[in-house]
């Protein structure tokens, strides 16, 4: 029996940009009292209506500014949709963005529980994981030089190692599979795989088509803000191709 | 509520490093954080000694305990304004309950204000101030007005986020509100035409039960302590209200 960890209801998110740039409240007074307070809608998300059970793990293509990362900020409760509803079971542990949640400044260790803490761990469990992070991340002595120093790969080791040590129960990946070495890969290509063992949901944006066909056996298309495909990954990324003349899935250069 | 239960040793972490900047300086960085306080009150003392000379005796010490007050009020109100804005990159891209950032502020200047006593209580001794029992009830002041400084913070630090001069503004209005509370004046110099403003100053009854026990060496009567819990838990209500109302729209305008 799947049982639903994601459902989303309808939802569309609306960003509400203000045609004249309204930076301070004095400026904000005046218009308003002038009436001419105007804004352009910008809907990212048009009534989008999905369900992932637990367990899935759901690819999901689409052009940039497609809302690919909106769709994917509003399951990890942090944007509130317009309209809609967003219902997520359980605790969500997203990269949205690399090096989220990091502060330049201090060193590697000092991160982990920075960024696990943010995540809503408690000291005491960060604790308990915090050799099992360092060793699966590889980075050895680089923990404790400050993480300015360190290349996006590394960072995105050390994030995916700290997100990965607890058992999520929906894990979102942004972009994420495009940084990292190979070897690195295929150990998160394991990490993933005992994830879903264990019942963890995923959701991976991805540009490169190969890593959806390995992971998923589930792909969604997004176009301008609506959901236009939802099938196998064979199926969807076949039709996104056509659509979108020449492959624009090529993978992003990383350095 | 239950998000930042749940994220409570995110808030002590935040508090930990707040307090490790500030006091990273030297081991005297306790004296530091008190100089400026100092300075100030021997100033006042200088200026306004000979002025209310009839009205305070140790103009000093009830200076000083208005300054320590004011301070702690007017930071961590800035600061809690600071901490969303400062942490925007996390809170438009991580499921952190915002609330986590200003509450970690006023906690901060809480163990500020707490530390500052130590200092105090010296210059008490030094200045020949009688020592009372009352100061043992000092815990319970600075309880109170830290809900109130947090319901301030708490209304006011979305706003910082939605538009960028409200900083400027509030640190105006703070300066104004400073002058219609008696920091460094006695209540019996204000003229009577505008007593009112400063007796229903909201800020004023929290005050006076923090500066009670020190200068008066009285523990506050029950009613100004009626009033000041009132005025604190009000003032909390209103913030939190007002924060949880805007809170969702905050990642949009960062």
């Amino acid at each position: 029996m799947p049982e639903p960890v994601i459902e989303l209801e309808g939802v569309s998110l609306c960003y509400r940009l203000a045609k004249q740039r309204i930076p301070s409240f004095k400026e904000y007074a005046l218009h308003w009292v002038r009436g001419a307070l105007t804004y352009e809608q910008l809907w990212a998300l048009r009534d989008v209506t999905l369900r992932v059970d637990r367990g899935e793990t759901l690819g999901i293509v689409g052009r940039n500014g497609a809302g690919k990362s909106t769709l994917l900020k509003v399951i990890s409760r942090v944007l509130v949709p317009t309209r809609g509803r967003c219902l997520v079971r359980g605790r969500v542990a997203p990269i949205l963005e690399l090096g989220t949640g990091f502060d330049y400044e201090l060193t590697g260790r000092e991160n982990v529980f920075l960024n696990a803490l943010l995540l809503g761990h408690s000291r005491r469990s960060i604790e308990e994981r915090y050799d099992a992070i360092v060793d699966f991340s590889g980075l050895g002595d680089f923990i404790r030089s400050p993480v300015r120093n360190y290349s996006s790969g590394m960072l995105a080791r050390l994030a995916f190692s700290i997100l990965t040590a607890w058992t999520p129960d929906v894990l979102v990946l942004d972009e994420f599979l495009a940084v990292g070495d190979v070897h690195f890969l295929r150990k998160c290509e394991e990490r993933l795989d005992a994830l879903k063992a264990a019942g963890t949901t995923m959701l991976l944006v991805s540009h490169m088509a190969e890593a959806i066909r390995t992971h998923c056996r589930r792909c969604v298309w997004l176009d301008g803000g609506r959901l236009v495909a939802d099938g196998t990954p064979d199926d969807v990324l076949e039709r996104y191709a056509g659509a979108n003349g020449p492959p624009a899935v090529t993978p992003a250069p990383v350095f | 509520m239950r998000d930042l239960f749940l994220h409570r040793d995110l808030i002590w972490h935040l508090v930990q490093r707040d307090l490790r900047v500030r006091y990273r300086r030297s081991t005297l960085g306790l004296l530091w954080t008190m100089l400026q306080p100092l300075l100030m009150m021997l100033i006042l003392h200088v200026v306004f000694s000979h002025a209310f000379r009839v009205e305070l005796y140790s103009y000093p010490v009830y200076a000083l305990a208005g300054i320590l007050f004011w301070n702690f009020f007017s930071q961590s109100i800035v600061a809690s304004m600071n901490s969303l804005r400062g942490n925007a990159a996390i809170l438009s891209k991580l499921p952190v309950p915002k609330a986590a950032f200003p509450v970690a502020t006023v906690i901060s200047g809480v163990v500020n204000l707490a530390l500052a006593m130590v200092p105090l209580l010296a210059i008490l001794i030094v200045t020949g101030h009688p020592l009372s029992w009352a100061l043992l009830f000092l815990p319970v002041s600075i309880l109170l007005a830290g809900l109130f400084t947090l319901g301030a913070g708490l209304l006011l630090s979305p706003l910082a986020v939605f538009f960028s001069d409200v900083v400027e503004l509030v640190t105006v209005m703070l300066t104004l509100c400073m002058y219609l509370t008696p920091i460094f004046y006695p209540m019996s110099i204000v003229p009577d035409q505008f007593r009112w403003l400063v007796r229903f100053n909201p800020i004023r009854s929290i005050l006076e039960v923090f500066r009670d026990p020190i200068y008066f060496g009285k523990i506050p009567p029950p009613q100004h302590l009626a009033v000041c819990a009132v005025v604190a838990l009000v003032a909390l209500a209103i913030g939190a209200l007002a924060f949880r109302r805007s809170s969702d729209r905050i990642p949009f305008y960062i």
